[in-house]
């Protein structure tokens, strides 16, 4: 199994999420496959923000669309809570996966124009069968009021009435309604403006102590993720590149490609190098992505080793796992 | 964590922006009650004070062999003096059976069809996919003769057959509506809270695209009128007395009685055209787009160009952008006034709706919506923008001017090559072989960093990466070596690497060409790491500028300092509480009367609200403020 390893996979009765060795494959024509997630394994503890960094394409998307079964694997598996959902279907895998729900990069489109606010709200519920009544009224209100959408007469529009952020707060009460362990968020502040994106950081971090949520948050905005994770995975070509505490990560990266990353963040004060010379060239393609360690393409320091050997994830200091031959 | 503030964040008015539903024009509204007098016609034929249709005027002695039209007769008489204004009313019937019928089984069978192969794809979209189009090749008339020619042609055989030749075209329009709705992100959101398949059809899908279906089905309703005529004339017509028929007998007297067949003919093109226009009119609600798309310049009056004072290469003073919408005028530049020198770079910040790409497309001329004002000067190189001629101004646009916007892919011409592109801009504008400007073309690519430009110059844009697309808008840019250079959020659609990539390019290029260049981002890091100058726009004005260093370090408007508070920041500790700006930008139809921050402004107080703060200097910053710089300086 060419996974990039699980030596970074902890134990004990507070992991909420245990993916393992997840493949997704996309199929491409002529009989080509897109390697979109190639053996990724991760897992998030109860109450922790797992935040996910890469650049477009490395498969961040798919990862969190697979986790929540929108999407097939082609193997590997999803563990919730020792619930194994590879491999359900139907009504059964819809009951299993109820307690994860997720918030969609494009607050807009994420949100049947045709249909008023508290109907949107409302529909996780209706779904698992909750008649309307005041049972819930009462809970739909207490989730907008929850997340600043309180008020009269907030119910009755439609999404084309309200800015792209407080759409995103009408998307955070349809998933919040359905009482979630589990919120994955999918880019949820990059179609913001700064000043919006701060306010639904902030309200996030406030629902998650409220609420007990265990987060993935899914970015390419290293500032935004390094502000609300407690752990962070950085994602090259469908494969992990780091995994590691947050403070560690960004203080000490160890891996060429983070360091890279952190390195491009335009005025960062981490006393790097410049970005190009850490990082050269374009992202390959997930196509025929590159033999042995798939950053060796853009790497300063890839050997020959590089290309015929893949590196496995190893702890290079207390709980911060590299996959890199040189870290 | 600290306290839990509930987010006290007043919802706002509905955004004025908000699309409206378009106005109904005359016509359609006069189409809408020509349908509705056809259907009353249908239906109440009966009832109606009309002769009847059968009665043969020449016995009875009311009306005259092929009498005119008159005041006896309204449309005249037949051969046998039966009246044709009542058989008109009479042959409503069958045309309008026949069509609703048709509509609603071909058109509920064709939508639902539609939206099963729109949404579930893979191989069940294929096979209904590929049986509509062996039903589109097959030529209905055909079928219908054989049809008719076994069965003979009734309503219980016609509205059948007519109903399953039209289901492949709704399905068709249908399944294309769903697919671009299915991808949007609610259906995974629903799918994600355990919606099952039917209830994403139904409940997510079956709304969105029954507009479109809709407003198919009074086109296809007409179509069925005019097949029905088409028909009739080909001697297939129904028993029934319809319009097809009336024309179809009145075709061969068309020099005794030409009222027989024109005046049926006539009114079944009214119907049919009046099924098209509503039609159309119902479609325009789909999608409601308040501004059209296309270009117009303001017509320019003769006003002499001064040379700017300053030495710099582009000045603007005072200009103000405006442009009508439904929701009112909007001023998106409101008197701005700049200047960048050669050599440097300004970044241009703000947040979305602040009027940024306004104010670069106010140096162009080039919008997106019609009917755009500017007033004020924009002088680049000391030729005034807005009253030079509109020869003078194109022969600077791309040539003296270049500029990145974007999307890379959306600047590009997708069917040329990217070197019969970059040569094209090159000889627009100078004199230059075609073999010149290829070699040229190669050396420019090579500049902005293209690996093997000698192969990707023949090259089309979708062959190449987004990073290497925008390279190649910049190197179209750069082709006549501008002396000024207009970036549109040149890095927003890239990745953070080759974000990093292509900025470190513009500014080596910027240095070597000596350019002065104009960056318009949202991203304040981009700002930072890139510009030597920063102008900070609110509301469509700048509320304050200066160098990078010292507006960043030391920001003297209020908002200046919340933007900045707003964002992470790699050196305060993770989980760090933001300062958020609350509420929202304010409109720019009806502007605040003071300081258009005020709304939104922890320091705002009477005199904020209702006086424009002055411009005011310190050091080398500009600000608008009544109470700068008592916030955290960082
Ligand atoms: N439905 C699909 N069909 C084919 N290929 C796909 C599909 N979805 C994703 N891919 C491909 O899989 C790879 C990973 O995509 P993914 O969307 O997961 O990346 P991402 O990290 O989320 O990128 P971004 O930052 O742009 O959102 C990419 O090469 C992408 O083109
Ligand atoms: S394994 Fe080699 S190519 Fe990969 S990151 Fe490490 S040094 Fe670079
Ligand atoms: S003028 Fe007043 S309202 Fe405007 S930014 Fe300054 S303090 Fe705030
Ligand atoms: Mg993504």
């Amino acid at each position: 199994m060419a996974g990039t390893g699980s030596a970074h996979l902890r134990t004990g009765d507070d992991i909420v999420l245990r993916v393992r060795d997840l493949v997704v494959e996309f199929p491409a024509g002529k009989g080509q496959v897109v390697h979109a997630v190639s053996g990724v394994s991760v897992d998030v503890a109860q109450g922790e923000t797992l935040g996910v960094v890469g650049e477009s394409g490395c498969g961040k998307t798919t990862l969190g669309r697979a986790v929540m079964r929108l999407q097939d694997a082609r193997s590997g598996s999803v563990e919730f809570r020792d619930h194994e959902l590879t491999g359900l279907e139907g009504s059964e895998l819809a009951r299993k996966r109820r307690d994860m729900q997720m918030i969609f990069q494009d607050p807009v489109s994420s949100l049947n124009p045709r249909r008023r606010v508290r109907d949107l709200v409302r529909e996780g519920l209706e779904i698992w069968g909750s008649q309307p009544g005041p049972f819930t009224d009462a809970r739909v209100e207490e989730i907008m009021e929850a997340v600043g959408l309180g008020g009269e007469g907030v119910g009755e529009r439609r999404p084309h009435e309200f800015s792209g952020g407080q759409c995103q707060r009408i998307c955070i009460a349809r998933a919040l309604v359905m009482d979630p362990e589990v919120l994955i968020l999918d880019e949820p502040v990059s179609a913001l403006d700064v000043s919006v994106q701060a306010q639904i950081l902030n309200l996030l971090e406030d629902l998650k102590a409220d609420f007990g949520l265990t987060m993935v948050f899914v970015s390419h905005d290293l500032a935004v993720v390094r502000n609300v994770s407690d752990r962070v995975m950085v994602m090259y070509l469908g494969k992990v590149c780091e995994v590691a505490d947050t403070q560690p990560l960004f203080d000490t990266p160890a891996h060429p490609y983070t360091r890279a990353l952190l390195a491009s963040i335009p005025g960062h004060e981490l006393g790097l190098s410049d970005a190009s010379t850490l990082i050269s060239g374009e992202l390959p393609s997930p196509i025929e992505p590159p033999s042995g360690c798939r950053f060796r393409t853009r790497c300063p320091l890839a050997t020959n080793r590089c290309a015929v050997e893949e590196p496995e994830l190893r702890e290079v200091a207390v709980g911060q796992f590299v996959a890199c031959h040189y870290a | 964590m600290a306290t839990v503030e509930t987010n006290a964040a007043p919802i706002p008015e509905a955004k004025s922006f908000a699309p409206e539903r378009p106005k109904m024009g005359v016509v359609f509204w006069t189409s809408v009650s020509w349908i509705l007098l056809v259907i009353a016609a249908a239906v109440l034929a009966d009832l109606l004070p009309l002769r009847d249709p059968d009665a043969l005027g020449i016995r009875t002695g009311e009306i005259q062999r092929f009498e005119s039209p008159g005041v006896n007769a309204w449309f005249g008489g037949d051969g046998q003096g039966r009246d044709l204004f009542a058989q008109i009313v009479h042959g409503a019937r069958p045309a309008m059976v026949l069509s609703a019928a048709v509509t609603l089984i071909g058109g509920s069978l064709g939508v639902l069809i539609g939206v099963v192969a729109g949404y579930v794809r893979g191989r069940t979209d294929a096979v209904i996919m590929g049986i509509a189009e062996i039903m589109f090749a097959f030529p209905a008339i055909v079928l219908l003769f054989a049809v008719g020619a076994i069965w003979g042609i009734t309503m219980a055989i016609l509205i059948p057959v007519m109903a399953v030749l039209a289901v492949p075209s709704y399905a068709r329009i249908v399944r294309g509506v769903t697919i671009a709705v299915a991808e949007r992100d609610f259906v995974d959101a629903a799918r994600a809270m355990g919606a099952s398949q039917s209830r994403v059809v139904i409940k997510e899908l079956l709304p969105l695209v029954a507009l479109p279906a809709i407003a198919f089905g009074f086109l296809g309703f007409g179509l069925v009128i005019a097949t029905e005529g088409a028909l009739a004339f080909l001697g297939l017509g129904l028993e029934q007395r319809t319009w097809g028929s009336l024309i179809a007998g009145g075709q061969g007297l068309i020099r005794e009685a030409p009222h027989l067949a024109l005046i049926p003919a006539t009114a079944m093109f009214l119907t049919i055209m009046a099924f098209n226009y509503v039609g159309d009119g119902v479609r325009e609600l789909i999608d409601p787009r308040p501004i059209v798309v296309g270009r117009k310049r303001r017509a320019d009056g003769p006003r002499p160009t001064t040379a700017s004072a300053s030495d710099a290469l582009l000045s603007i003073r005072d200009l103000r952008t405006s442009f009508p919408t439904p929701g009112g005028v909007v001023t998106a530049v409101d008197g701005v006034s700049l200047d960048v020198r050669t050599g440097r770079t300004l970044g241009v910040v703000g947040e979305s709706g602040s009027g940024k790409t306004m104010l670069l497309r106010s140096i162009t001329g080039a919008f997106p919506v019609v009917g755009v004002q500017r007033e004020g000067r924009v002088v680049v190189d000391g030729t005034d923008l807005l009253s030079a001629s509109p020869a003078s101004r194109s022969a600077m646009l791309g040539n003296e001017i270049g500029v990145i916007s974007q999307n890379p892919l959306s600047a590009l011409n997708p069917v040329r090559t990217v070197g019969s592109q970059l040569v094209e801009v090159m000889r627009v504008h100078r004199a230059i072989s075609k073999a010149a400007a290829r070699a040229r073309a190669i050396e420019l690519l090579e500049q902005v960093g293209i690996p093997r430009p000698g192969r990707r110059v023949d090259m089309y844009p979708h062959q190449l990466s987004g990073g290497m697309q925008q390279r190649v808008t910049i190197a179209i840019a750069l082709a006549n070596e501008p002396r000024l250079l207009l970036a549109d959020e040149p890095t927003t659609a890239l990745d953070v690497t080759i974000q990093d990539q292509i900025l470190r390019l513009l500014a080596s290029l910027g240095d070597e060409y000596n350019m002065a260049v104009v960056l318009v981002t949202h991203d304040l890091s981009v700002v930072r790491g890139w510009a030597d100058d920063v102008a900070v726009m609110y509301g469509g004005q700048i509320v304050e500028s200066g160098p990078t260093s010292a507006v960043f370090g030391d920001p003297q408007h209020r908002y200046t300092q919340a933007l900045l508070e707003s964002t992470p920041r790699l050196d305060l500790p993770i989980h760090s509480r933001l300062a958020a700006i609350e509420g929202q930008p304010p409109s720019l139809v009806a502007p605040p009367a003071g300081c258009r921050f005020a709304d939104r402004c922890a320091g705002a107080d009477e005199r904020c609200r209702s006086e424009v703060p002055v411009l005011e200097r310190l050091g080398s910053v500009e600000f608008r403020c009544w109470h700068p710089g008592q916030g955290e300086a960082r």
